[in-house]
């Protein structure tokens, strides 16, 4: 048998409101109400979501609180409670399981992809299976998601953002590149703010436009984005469904301060912390992380984050905590005390089983690795917290 | 019946006083990739070109993406232009209209006029499927009322699934309003609504094959539903008697095969205009 190229069915669902849908289930009198869901008992705080009401009177993510309930005065306001929303997430999957094991979806934010390729004798044609999810959801769960059908993740999400808040959109393969063509750019996904205020500059307003430019022409303002920017207004992307958990292919660990604090040098034992966790994870799993990302939360919940990058994989506490400290060093942006601190390793690989060439030279490598072995023995009968290593000033 | 000059499946009919009725046959949808699997299509073929190769086998198509998402004119006008001159459409109406009925009637009717409206005269009908649980009461009978006016002025043809509405006064309205019975061609369950001969539209008979898999059609799984293939008897019996009723009645016939899976549909309906054309 030849294998052959097939084209593919990727659906994207999508609830809008995620957390507000959810908590309209929890209580039937906040439906056709405006509701604001935020931490109010922070100094603060500033908005995690919102209805479509409270969206229409000007309310939008990340907004002071104050002034969301200055714009939408008979608004609902209700805490966050993201233990219920991961629920709801993990009922919404449920659903759509059934249907194809490639699915890639965030955390509790109410995207799912599927690649629902080759599914067809089982299920019949794509937009049936759309369908069906769509009504085994809103009967099943009382939430009514968006849904789209494409060739690929970026067309199918740019579909489902232009039907909101319900209804679905399918986008017929051939047929992307004229989809695209008349819709303003910022719809397009993977386009930093930056890049659309450039392209703004160059006169460029829709996405058609961008498309009619050739790579040699995006090259010289946008260097090696051009490339992205090429294959994204032509409908191009061969970007797979990465199974399960968008995050999954990341670790994450989390430390909540008993007292928020801004005393930097309790920053930075949390993150040499967290680091340690991760790098014995890492070393369990035989996997090697080349990014890592410290995202923290100010005590009025305003979030913020930072990325250190390395150019080999590591398991190593000892690379895994220099990258933490610079990443902790471009999150922290602001004075405001720090309420909790998340560490995530990405761009995960297998651990390599390649030997050094050179051992004598790698010697301080070699010695922090048995230094990461005996931790790890130690810590594998005793627990975590019995051995710590500190920074001698 | 008399053959389109340009059509490969408008066939002849085979009795006389049938004889001045162009009957075109076709499948309910076109865009399956298992039809490429099943040999249909080409290895290899892609869905955008599925329609150019199917008007080489069909006349006619019934476009069922059209119930699962509002018509949108930009692509109707891109997928029509790929397909012959000579090429019908018949448009099944979106789903909101008749299985989610939650209101904005007007809205959605012109909405679904302006997105069919780039097939202009290749339009031969627009399907109007109701759902099983679409019973003759006096709320349905008014919103089908409302639903027919709204599409004043479109060929249009009327599909029931329940036998409630497989009555004299049915018929009559139908009659009335120049609009076509759709004969269906189904497995005999208690509640659906039976295969007809009635024409209600001396301009056009609408027939649809869904199989008789009485087993699938139980299971509400659509792969299972519409798995049946007819065999060559049960396609002679069925133009000797239904289609000689049906086209000794109306101008112009329209036939439809739905039973898409394993491209069961498209061999059918290749086989059933054979018989016609043997017969006329």
């Amino acid at each position: 048998m030849t294998a052959m190229f097939r084209e593919r069915a990727i659906i994207h669902f999508n609830v809008t409101d995620f957390a507000v849908s959810v908590e309209r289930i929890v209580d039937n009198a906040l439906r056709r109400r405006p509701v604001i869901i935020a931490p109010f008992q922070a100094a603060r705080a500033v908005v995690y979501d919102m209805s479509e009401e409270a969206f229409g009177c000007g309310v939008h993510k990340g907004m002071p609180l104050s002034r969301a309930t200055r714009l939408c005065p008979g608004a609902t306001v209700l805490p966050p409670r993201p233990d219920i929303y991961r629920r709801a997430m993990r009922a919404f999957l449920g659903q759509v399981q059934s249907y194809s094991p490639r699915i890639e979806h965030g955390m509790v934010d109410g995207h799912i992809f599927v690649d629902v390729t080759g599914t067809h004798r089982l299920f019949g044609p794509a937009p049936d299976i759309g369908l069906r999810v769509r009504r085994q959801v809103r009967n099943g769960l009382g939430i009514n998601p968006i849904w789209s059908l494409a060739g690929n993740k970026l067309v199918a999400k740019v579909a489902s953002r232009l039907v909101k808040p319900t209804g679905e959109y399918i986008v017929g393969s051939g047929e992307e590149e004229e989809f695209l063509a008349p819709l303003p750019l910022p719809l397009l996904p993977g386009l930093s703010p930056e890049e659309v205020r450039r392209l703004r500059d160059f006169n460029l307003i829709r996405i058609g436009q961008l498309a009619r430019l050739s790579r040699q022409q995006l090259m010289v303002p946008f260097g090696n984005r051009s490339d992205f920017l090429y294959a994204a207004s032509r409908g191009i992307d061969s970007s797979p469904i990465a199974a399960g958990d968008s995050r999954a292919a990341s670790l994450a660990f989390e430390h909540v301060f008993a007292d928020d604090t801004n005393d930097e040098k309790e920053l930075a034992g949390i993150a040499a912390s967290l680091a340690a966790k991760a790098g014995r994870e890492l070393r369990t799993r035989r996997q090697a992380a080349r990014r890592v990302e410290i995202q923290i939360a100010y005590a009025d919940g305003i979030r913020s984050a930072g990325r250190a990058t390395s150019r080999r994989g590591t398991g190593s506490d000892f690379i895994l905590r220099k990258l933490a400290r610079q990443a902790l060093q471009r999150a922290l942006t602001r004075r405001i005390r720090v309420r909790n601190c998340r560490l995530f390793c990405s761009l995960l690989e297998r651990e390599s089983p390649q030997l050094p060439l050179f051992p004598e030279a790698a010697g301080p490598e070699i010695r922090q690795e048995k230094t990461c072995a005996a931790l790890d023995s130690i810590r594998s009968r005793f627990g975590h917290a019995i051995i710590q290593s500190g920074r001698v000033q | 019946m008399t053959q389109h000059p340009d059509t490969p499946n408008g066939a002849s009919s085979p009795s006389t006083s049938a004889k001045d009725c162009q009957v075109f046959v076709g499948t309910s949808g076109y865009s399956y990739t298992e039809w490429v699997d099943n040999g249909f299509y080409p290895a290899g073929t892609k869905a955008a070109n599925m329609l150019p190769l199917y008007a080489r086998s069909f006349s006619i198509v019934e476009l069922n993406y059209t119930w699962y998402q509002m018509a949108r004119a930009e692509a109707v006008a891109r997928m029509a232009a790929k397909a012959p001159d000579h090429f019908l459409f018949a448009a099944k109406l979106t789903r909101t209209l008749t299985h989610e009925r939650e209101g904005g009637l007007r809205e959605q009717l012109r909405l679904y006029r302006e997105g069919i409206e780039p097939l202009g005269p290749r339009l031969a009908a627009v399907l109007v499927q109701l759902p099983p649980d679409f019973t003759r009461t006096t709320d349905n009978r008014r919103y089908l009322a409302a639903l027919l006016d709204g599409l004043d002025g479109l060929p249009t043809a009327v599909e029931f699934r329940h036998v409630s509405w497989a009555v004299d006064p049915v018929f009559a309205e139908l009659e009335r309003r120049r609009i076509s019975l759709v004969t269906v061609d189904i497995p005999t369950l208690p509640n659906l609504f039976p295969p007809l001969d009635v024409v209600t539209n001396p301009d056009l008979f609408y027939v649809r094959f869904h199989g008789r898999n009485l087993a699938g059609w139980r299971s509400a799984n659509m792969q299972k539903k519409f798995d049946y293939n007819y065999s060559k008897g049960e396609l002679h019996e069925w133009t000797t008697t239904r289609l000689q009723a049906l086209a000794s009645h109306a101008k112009k016939g329209i036939i439809f095969f739905n039973n898409h899976v394993r491209a069961q549909a498209p061999g059918n309906a290749r086989e059933l205009s054979r018989i016609i054309e043997q017969g006329s």
